[in-house]
């Protein structure tokens, strides 16, 4: 191995790239295969209904896309969010964190706040969800802004700290607890009242609802954003070179504070939707989209049209191998986590293949 | 070019999608046509319905929603899944082909909702829940679905056409347990009885199972007292190891019983040299010097009720099978087989005990307390007119009074009895 290294491929050539992909997909397809085989189940039937979200030979494959939207929007979201902040270089993991805070504020004016029309409870429900998950991604950027500290271990423990303040709601049954279930001994999330539940455009059967609209109109607000705005300009700015964006003129700390609200309110906004359109919320409310989002980030460059393609994609592969697993009793969901993770592993082995190639020591001092 | 990339990602996806879906058809359309014809009306059009018909077993299909996953070799998805799969065979179903299985399913809404729309949408005739938290999730799903029976595991809520509960009278194993684990203590002359518990007053399912426990502990020897370490969690294998400890070493306990998901309580009762009483399963291969008897579930009692009553007529489903909560008398629960680590009393004890309750004669919590004596061969039972007291001396049920009702042992129940002290 020593008279081999690693060497950024010169030149990118997108041809490379697709092939690397395809073959890094069929292979761990193909891992998938056997493993299935050696289960007694068929390969293609799996495939079939996991690519399919599970809609072949269903009674109600409508409520199918329903749930595969549901997953998808929160997703998309937050991974918008967090490439904003990536983009500037500060490493945001805090999107958990940032999700339950705004889950946990929707969740307050969905119990407390009662008489309003529909759209403008839920309307404040995110402006809540927003303002305090916004505050919190402010709070983590002023004091790496002002006392450089680390931005990655700060976030990654308000993870923890907001899991723990939503099970303590979950567990505690008390009188002030209005989080909770009255008519329940034991203590469970209540469900919201019926003003705090989003409905959508119905198109026959199907509920197209209101949050699948505004994540694709945010989609474009973003892609405008950075690309046509002083804003998304300063934020590449930053990414790039916070010495040069400082050399130019640029108020550093407050671009950071400003991206870091954006960004975090963002999560803010997925979370107040995710919790309207569930009537509840729950520890699990986030579906891990703050873990998830980060991959979906980077897999699709910080570029905003591939984070939205490629979150369709994880999304698809979550739902899809979760419900292609039911219809199979010998395999459980922690067969389809296997699955997806050999995927998402082979693809991005794929990346690294055609980002990076072996050489010889020699070649490299000649070239 | 970033976008390239992407566009092409997806036209792979969708390139692989094509090719497994058009493989699955030619594959698989003739093995599965039967089980899903009833789907197929809505989406695949008459193409395969002209193969032969099944009998009607074979279009009724088991939905289930777990909590853990159904591979779990122990504790208590494994015990559902158990009890489902045996079931169905019982009645005639392949659990391989007739049986969907959502599994680690959280106490989520959002999530069991989407779990209930799956296996409605795979034509699931009957749907099982197993765990409490599914119950908002259950009840809407419920009248959205009225052609699909709901059944939920522990909880309280139902309707009168398609949504019921279930559960079962553990406590009455509990104080079969409590028998062979009290003949224990007066053998090694050691009154302290430890109980390793996840939850302790706050679950009416917990705090019953304790007080049946104790109550049958001190219906042999009147002088047991019953130390409950709560672990707060229905189960963690370190802290049910550690529990037990603490009540070896600290309480010295001579026999362990539980209400939690391992065998570790039993274990650590075997490294120690003393004994005691598992829970759901026969924890004897586990701890094979220390275990007397388990309190054990056997679900497949109720599935095989519920799956039968379902395929036979669903209309009628709400007044067959209702609200279901039994125990000993339609072997729901039961105690495990006797180990030899036994006393020679426990087995006559038991079945008196045991008959007793199947008759309907005498339950736990009256006011009508079994006591013991004799000695093997020769066991008489006395049943006693004595108050059912909490261990604050208050009385519950007045001497000679009826049990308690069902809501106060599944719901309300919030107090030991004498003989029971909570230790954290």
């Amino acid at each position: 191995m020593k008279k081999y290294h690693l060497v950024r491929r010169s030149g990118q050539s997108l041809a490379r790239r697709l092939v690397y992909y395809l073959i890094g997909i069929l292979i761990s397809l193909g891992i998938g295969a056997v493993l299935l085989w050696s289960l007694g189940i068929n390969p293609f039937e799996f495939y079939g209904r996991m690519l399919s979200i599970g809609m072949i030979g269903n009674k109600y494959a409508y409520k199918n896309v329903e749930g595969f939207l549901k997953i998808l929007v929160p997703l998309l979201i937050t991974s918008l969010a967090l490439g904003l902040s990536f983009k500037m270089r500060f490493w945001n993991i805090g999107g958990e964190g940032e999700f339950l805070i705004g889950a946990i504020s929707a969740a307050v004016v969905a119990f407390t706040v009662t008489g309003l029309p529909r759209p403008l409870t839920i309307l404040l429900m995110c402006l809540a969800a927003m303002l305090s998950s916004g505050l919190l991604g402010l709070f983590v950027a002023f004091f790496k802004v002002k006392f450089n500290t680390n931005e990655t271990l700060v976030t990654l423990m308000i993870n923890y700290i907001m899991l723990y303040v939503i099970t303590y709601l979950g567990k505690t049954k008390e009188d002030w607890n209005f989080f909770l279930d009255p008519k329940s001994a034991r203590p469970i999330f209540g469900k919201f009242p019926e003003a705090a539940i989003m409905d959508g455009i119905k198109i026959g059967n199907f509920n197209l609802l209101w949050s699948v609209i505004i994540a694709v109109a945010l989609i474009v607000f973003i892609y405008v954003y950075l690309k046509y705005t002083k804003h998304g300009y300063e934020i590449s700015v930053v990414g790039d070179s916070s010495a040069t964006a400082k050399y130019a003129g640029m108020k550093v700390g407050r671009i950071v504070m400003r991206t870091m609200f954006i960004s975090s309110a963002m999560i803010g906004l997925a979370a107040g939707l995710t919790a309207s359109s569930s009537g509840t919320i729950s520890e699990t409310v986030t579906n891990n989209v703050g873990w998830t989002g980060i991959v979906v980030a980077w897999l699709g460059k910080l570029s905003v049209p591939a984070i939205a393609v490629t979150s369709v994609l994880i999304s698809i592969l979550q739902f899809g191998c979760k419900t292609a697993a039911t219809k199979y009793p010998s395999i459980d969901s922690n067969f389809a986590d296997l699955l997806q993770g050999i995927i998402l592993f082979s693809v991005l082995t794929a990346d690294f293949c055609a980002t990076f190639t072996l050489k010889k020591k020699e070649d490299a001092k000649n070239a | 070019m970033k976008k390239l990339v992407s566009l092409v990602l997806t036209a792979v996806f969708a390139v692989s999608c094509c090719i497994s879906l058009s493989g699955c058809q030619a594959q698989t359309a003739p093995a599965t046509s039967g089980a899903t014809s009833k789907a197929e009306e809505t989406t695949a059009g008459s193409k395969e319905s002209e193969s032969e018909a099944k009998p009607a077993a074979g279009d009724f299909k088991v939905g289930a929603i777990y909590i853990n996953s159904q591979n779990d070799t122990s504790g208590y998805t494994f015990a559902h899944h158990k009890g489902i799969t045996e079931g169905m065979k019982q009645v005639g179903l392949d659990p391989s082909k007739d049986l969907y299985i959502v599994d680690n399913v959280p106490e989520d809404d959002e999530k069991v909702k989407q779990a209930i729309d799956q296996l409605a949408g795979d034509g699931c005739n009957i749907i099982f829940g197993i765990s409490f938290g599914y119950i908002n999730a259950m009840n809407e799903k419920a009248t959205e679905y009225p052609d699909i029976i709901f059944s939920h595991a522990t909880g309280y809520m139902s309707n009168e056409k398609n949504f019921n509960n279930y559960f079962g009278r553990i406590y009455q194993a509990r104080f079969l347990a409590g028998i062979a684990a009290g003949y224990k203590s007066l053998a090694i002359k050691n009154d302290n009885i430890g109980y390793v518990s996840a939850w302790g007053t706050e679950y009416a399912e917990t705090c019953s199972g304790i007080n049946g426990f104790a109550l049958g502990a001190r219906s042999v020897n009147p002088n047991a007292k019953i130390h409950v370490y709560e672990i707060s969690t229905w189960g963690d294998q370190e802290k049910e190891r550690q529990a037990a400890q603490v009540l070896i070493d600290t309480y010295k306990c001579g026999v362990i019983g539980q209400h939690c998901d391992s065998a570790q309580p039993q274990i650590v009762a075997n490294e120690k040299g003393v004994f005691g009483c598992g829970y759901n399963s026969d924890m004897t291969a586990e701890a094979p010097k220390a275990h007397l008897c388990a309190a054990i579930w056997n679900w497949s009692a109720y599935y095989a009720t519920a799956m039968k009553a379902a395929m036979t007529d669903k209309g009628s489903f709400m007044t067959t099978v209702g609200n279901y909560y039994q125990g000993l008398n339609a072997g729901l629960v039961d105690v495990s087989p006797l180990s030899s680590n036994c006393e020679p009393e426990t087995a006559e004890a038991i079945k008196i005990a045991k008959d007793l309750m199947i008759s309907g004669k005498w339950d736990v919590f009256s006011g009508v307390k079994l006591v013991f004596s004799g000695k093997a061969g020769a066991v008489a039972v006395e049943q006693k007119n004595d108050a059912l007291k909490d261990n604050q001396g208050a009385e519950k049920v007045a001497a000679g009074g009826a049990s308690v009702g069902d809501d106060v042992i599944q719901g309300s129940m919030n107090y030991y009895v004498e003989g029971v002290t909570q230790v954290n």
